[in-house]
């Protein structure tokens, strides 16, 4: 029979702790509750449907025409009755007003009268899409018309057509978010596409073929039997279960990332729950232990405080979800801009209930362990002053065992490759392990530190003062700010690496898709004669005759093989490239075709002088030996080339585009695109200065939501410092009150306090900063493949604010007893 | 020569709204070198009285004068140098700093004050209490009667010229209260130290200068034994 007064008593009475205890588990529901809504919405409303969003059942793509037999084929299909197909071709093109004053590199998109297969395009004028887009029309974003001050009605020129902007477009099924491509979107109908006259060849075209079967094909075999026409590594067939989605494929690297953040927080403020708990419980020793000795059973203890724990962490949940659904409301303001406006981030109840029986299992894992130590404590320490020692017994590993699986069940939940999970849990380990070990060696180390001067050697004392879980605190908080320091270098090191590579001098508007006889025009129209460079598109067969895997090339995060590259012809070396090996570009003792590599393509696949390459290039396979390796010198904008071949070979006469890059002054950027876009329409002109103000945007909005989401941790760390602050609370009045006895002033008292807190603080920011500079360093270099700074300013900056809450947190909870005459405090020992 | 004066000392503690008198107009002196006891049922303010006479506890009315210094009202701070300089304490529950070993305990006060022979005396008076092996023994590590020992060093390595003690020897064993006990004697006797001593135990009031008993925070007796 629970007695309920004894219940309420202790809730009453329990204190900061107890709020310390609270809050631990409103934060892990909160995080819970908003990464896993967060993440529900976005999937739900932009990438459940893998049909809309690729806007048919089997997707054809190409960066080059689609080749006849695959058109044939397909066409085969439709005719009998098979499927329906439509083409789209996307590419990038400067588009000008109707007066030709203004331009802006757009998004192009022309699609035929079917598209889209499923899902919907919507207008602002709500009117069905395939009848506003008649030929002569277009429609366009709204940040096009914002950019360029049109409104709809007027005449926009695209390459070689003036079209009418007949609407805007509000949402489009298969690109449901705008900000992963450059310029707002313009749609074109298909019977206008000659009339633009940009498809020239060698320009950069992404050209599309969608089918959309009947319910019941079986997908598979029909993609396999168009793959089976198909030009190998060049046409790609897929369905739309198989085939890849950038913006799927983004978003589903960034909801990762935010729910390892998440998972990270709610270990954090597992450990503090643990904490809180403990110490909660610790002061409750005596009651508890009095219970028993009153013949209390340790069934009626341990069943009363799991009452006390279940409302006090009910209590946090409420709290919890509350917070985590008014959160969800906020989150279209945090996410403004990225995510389309009309996105519904609703509250799922599944997500919800997700976070909600996770939130709770950790809670209930953490809590086990302070609630099982009831059961050791004995009657007799209603008699004792000192609490029995904490032994680690079999309970204590199994927890221990039980919450390692349960977070390694977590991530590897989260994820559909496993290695990355197990590398997550491995790294959070290791921290852990290292932490502690550091945290282990320093104290180690301070503890036979012979200090002369007192107030010193008493902090000192104080850190190793019986009961105390310094080296507990200093682990916690030096492996939570270790991973919040870590995404903050990582952070601060992305944007350099940003802004290095744009300097001052550097090119800022970029020519494509010149065609050869139109480079002494566009000199011409510059007023200089920019260098040239001949793009020629192919890709690497094999190497030593040794295919290309390509499935595997493309695993890679990084940069890899089987991707199409642009090839280039010359003599020269570039101004900001060196020789890695080899003397000279090419060689005389090499016979037939040669090819200078840079040595990044060398980081993808080892390489030496002599080394066969097999090229495709457009068709026909070309093989060159490779002549010499080269390397950058500065990380820039400026163009560079993988695979360099000379002058005078066959590539020469090979499809080819121009590409040039030349630095115009900011306020000629827009006029001088526009002279160019009037006489040649087919080049395309990228104002970089633009492209970047936008990438480095989305990238800030970015990384406002992972720090928003980090504050979660960081504020764990925050309450795992206030409650073992709490935790050594009655230590330290204790030695405030003895101090004070002997005849210390209150100074003496606050620079002990202030200087325990110090080395509490200086060591936790010590470790963290060591760790997330090691771990930055790697993420940079290793992953992120960029040239890393330490930022030891701004490093200093957080370890000083580290310190700085650490010893406030600290003081606050001891200030109030250097004022008070001590025998309050006394009285309350001597009354045993 | 008087060097310690309580004057119409009054305490009352407030519980809710209700005022519960503790002390009521408590005046005597003491004088240098004198041994006091102060003796009384439980319960009678014979505690409060003590925390009121060391600057422990302000009182509610009244003052106390130490050496000619109305001490009554000063802050924390300022009574810092009479805590560490003119007067000892020793408390019926010793308490130790828990962190500092024994001989640290003992020092605490002497390096407070920066004196650099802190360590010798302290050695020297471990010795005469017989804790010489037990110097780097935490509080918990020791025995109740041993850290009585430890804090009846603490309090007197600066030489206070009063030391107050309030039943040092309540929570010890007959066998380690006598020794306690006599050591203390010694000890005050040695340095010729003033003692004001909380204890039921008439042989102690014996050999007392004076005794003062409490009757409901009352002066009702006074007795001065021949020396
Ligand atoms: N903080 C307090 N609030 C209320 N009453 C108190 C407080 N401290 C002591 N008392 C009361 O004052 C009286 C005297 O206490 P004390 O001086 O400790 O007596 P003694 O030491 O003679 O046993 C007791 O009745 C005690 O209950
Ligand atoms: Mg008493």
């Amino acid at each position: 029979m629970p007695h309920s007064r004894f219940i309420f008593r202790q809730l009453t009475r329990s204190g900061n702790q107890a709020a310390v205890f609270v809050l631990c588990v409103t934060l892990s529901i909160v995080t819970l509750v908003a990464v896993n809504g967060f993440g529900d919405s976005i999937s739900r409303s932009l990438l459940r449907d893998a049909r809309t969003l690729h806007s048919g059942d089997i997707i054809l793509h190409a960066h080059t025409p689609l080749s006849r037999p695959l058109l044939d084929a397909a066409a085969d299909l439709e005719r009998s009755g098979k499927a329906q197909t439509v083409r789209i071709y996307e590419f990038y093109s400067v588009v000008r007003s109707g007066m030709g004053d203004d331009s802006l590199l757009a998004d192009i998109k022309i699609a035929g009268p079917a598209y889209p297969f499923y899902g919907r395009v919507t207008l602002a004028s709500g009117r069905d899409f395939q009848s506003v887009l008649t030929p002569g029309a277009a429609v366009v974003e709204r940040p096009l018309l914002d950019r360029m001050g049109l409104s709809v009605g007027d005449p926009l020129k695209v390459g070689e057509a003036t079209l009418t902007i007949r609407d805007v477009v509000v949402h489009e099924p298969d690109r449901p978010v705008s900000f992963l491509s450059f310029g707002p979107r313009v749609f074109v109908a298909m019977s206008d596409l000659d009339k633009l006259d940009l498809l020239k060849r060698g320009s950069r075209v992404r050209h599309y073929l969608l089918l959309k079967t009947p319910e019941g094909t079986d997908l598979e075999r029909m993609a396999d039997r168009l793959r089976s026409v198909a030009v190998p590594g060049q046409e790609r067939v897929e369905t739309y279960r198989t085939a890849r989605s950038r913006i799927k494929g983004f978003f589903d690297n960034f909801l990762f990332f935010l729910a390892l953040i998440g998972i990270f927080t709610l270990l954090l403020s597992g450990i503090g729950i643990q904490s809180a708990l403990t110490a909660l419980l610790k002061e409750k020793e005596r009651t508890i232990a009095a219970v028993k000795a009153m013949g209390g059973t340790g069934r009626f203890v341990i069943g009363h405080y799991i009452a006390v724990v279940g409302i006090l962490g009910a209590i946090g949940t409420v709290l919890g979800l509350v917070l985590g659904f008014a959160l969800q409301w906020a989150m279209p303001t945090l996410f403004g801009g990225l995510l389309p406006d009309d996105l519904p981030l609703t509250l799922s109840f599944r997500a919800m209930l997700e976070g909600l029986v996770l939130g709770v299992m950790a809670v209930a894992l953490f809590a086990f362990l302070p609630l099982h130590r009831l059961r050791e404590i004995k009657p007799g320490a209603v008699f004792r002053k000192e609490s029995a020692g904490r032994r680690r017994g079999l309970p204590f590993y199994l927890a221990a065992a039980a919450l390692f699986l349960f977070f390694t069940a977590m991530v590897l939940w989260q994820l559909e490759d496993p290695r990355i999970g197990i590398w997550f849990v491995l790294g959070i380990s290791g921290l852990i392990l290292l932490t502690a070990l550091a945290a282990a060696a320093i104290l180690a180390g301070l503890r036979r530190l012979p200090l002369r001067a007192l107030a010193p050697r008493q902090a000192l004392r104080g850190l190793f003062r019986p009961g105390n879980a310094t080296r507990a605190t200093i682990v916690t908080l030096g492996a939570a700010l270790a991973v919040l320091f870590s995404i903050f270098l990582v952070e601060k090191n992305l944007d350099a690496a940003f802004v290095r590579s744009y300097p001052a001098d550097a090119p800022n508007l970029f020519f494509i898709d010149i065609q050869p006889d139109q480079t002494a025009g566009v000199s011409e129209l510059l007023g200089t004669a920019p260098r040239y460079y001949p793009v020629i598109r192919s890709r690497l067969l094999s190497v030593n005759d040794e295919k290309i895997d390509r499935e595997r090339e493309r695993k890679r995060r990084r940069d890899n093989l089987a991707r199409t590259f642009n090839l280039t012809y010359r003599d020269y070396l570039l101004d900001d490239e060196s020789m890695l090996e080899g003397n000279s570009l090419f060689r005389d003792d090499i016979d037939g075709l040669q090819v200078s590599v840079l040595d990044t393509v060398v980081d993808m696949r080892p390489m030496a002088i002599g080394d066969r390459l097999e090229f495709n290039i457009q068709g026909v396979p070309v093989t060159a030996a490779v002549s010499s390796i080269r390397t950058r010198t500065k990380e820039s904008i400026k163009p560079f080339f993988y695979f360099v071949f000379p002058e005078d070979s066959l590539l020469k006469h090979a499809p080819q585009s121009i590409f040039t890059a030349v630095r115009v002054p900011k306020d000629k950027i827009g006029e001088t695109q526009n002279r160019i876009a009037d006489r040649f329409p087919n080049i395309t002109a990228i104002d970089v200065t633009q492209a970047i103000a936008d990438f480095a945007d989305i990238v800030h909005r970015l990384s406002v939501v992972v720090r928003f989401f980090t504050l979660f941790s960081l504020l764990a760390g925050v309450l795992i410092i206030v409650s073992s602050v709490l935790a050594t609370r009655f230590a330290r009045t204790q030695e405030a009150v003895y101090f004070k006895v002997l005849g210390a002033k209150s100074r003496f008292v606050l620079t002990v306090f202030t200087l325990e807190n110090l080395i509490i603080g200086l060591i936790s920011a010590a470790l963290a900063l060591a760790i997330s500079q090691t771990g930055a360093w790697i993420i940079s270099v290793r992953v992120l493949d960029i040239a890393y700074r330490p930022y030891p300013g701004a490093s200093l900056l957080m370890g000083a604010a580290t310190v700085l809450l650490v010893v406030a947190v600290g003081l606050s909870a001891s200030l109030s007893i250097l004022k008070q005459r001590p025998v309050i405090f006394l009285r309350e020992q001597t009354e045993e | 020569m008087t060097v310690l004066e309580a004057q119409n000392l009054t305490k009352t503690y407030a519980i809710g709204d209700r005022q519960i008198p503790v002390l009521g107009d408590v005046s005597f002196s003491v004088s240098a070198g004198e041994f006091l006891v102060v003796a009384g049922a439980s319960g009678s303010g014979k505690t409060t009285l003590l925390t009121l006479l060391s600057g422990l506890d302000r009182p509610t009315a009244g003052s106390v004068w130490i050496e000619g210094t109305d001490i009554t009202h000063l802050s924390e701070d300022e009574l810092a140098p009479f805590r560490n300089e003119t007067m000892g304490f020793v408390f019926q529950s010793f308490h130790l700093v828990p962190s500092l070993n024994a001989l640290e305990n003992v020092m605490f006060p002497a390096e407070l004050r920066k004196d650099p022979d802190a360590p010798k005396k302290a050695a020297s008076l471990m010795e005469r209490v017989g804790l010489s092996d037990r110097r780097d023994n935490f509080p918990h590590q020791l025995s109740g009667g041993e850290k009585q020992r430890v804090a009846l060093c603490r309090a007197l390595i600066n030489d206070p010229r009063i030391i107050f003690a309030d039943e040092p020897t309540g929570n010890l064993d007959s066998e380690n209260s006598a020794a306690i006990l006599k050591l203390m004697l010694d000890l005050r006797e040695e340095r010729g130290a003033t003692l004001v001593m909380v204890t039921h135990s008439p042989e102690i009031a014996a050999t007392a200068d004076r005794t003062i008993t409490l009757t409901d925070g009352r002066i009702t007796g006074e007795q001065r034994h021949a020396a």
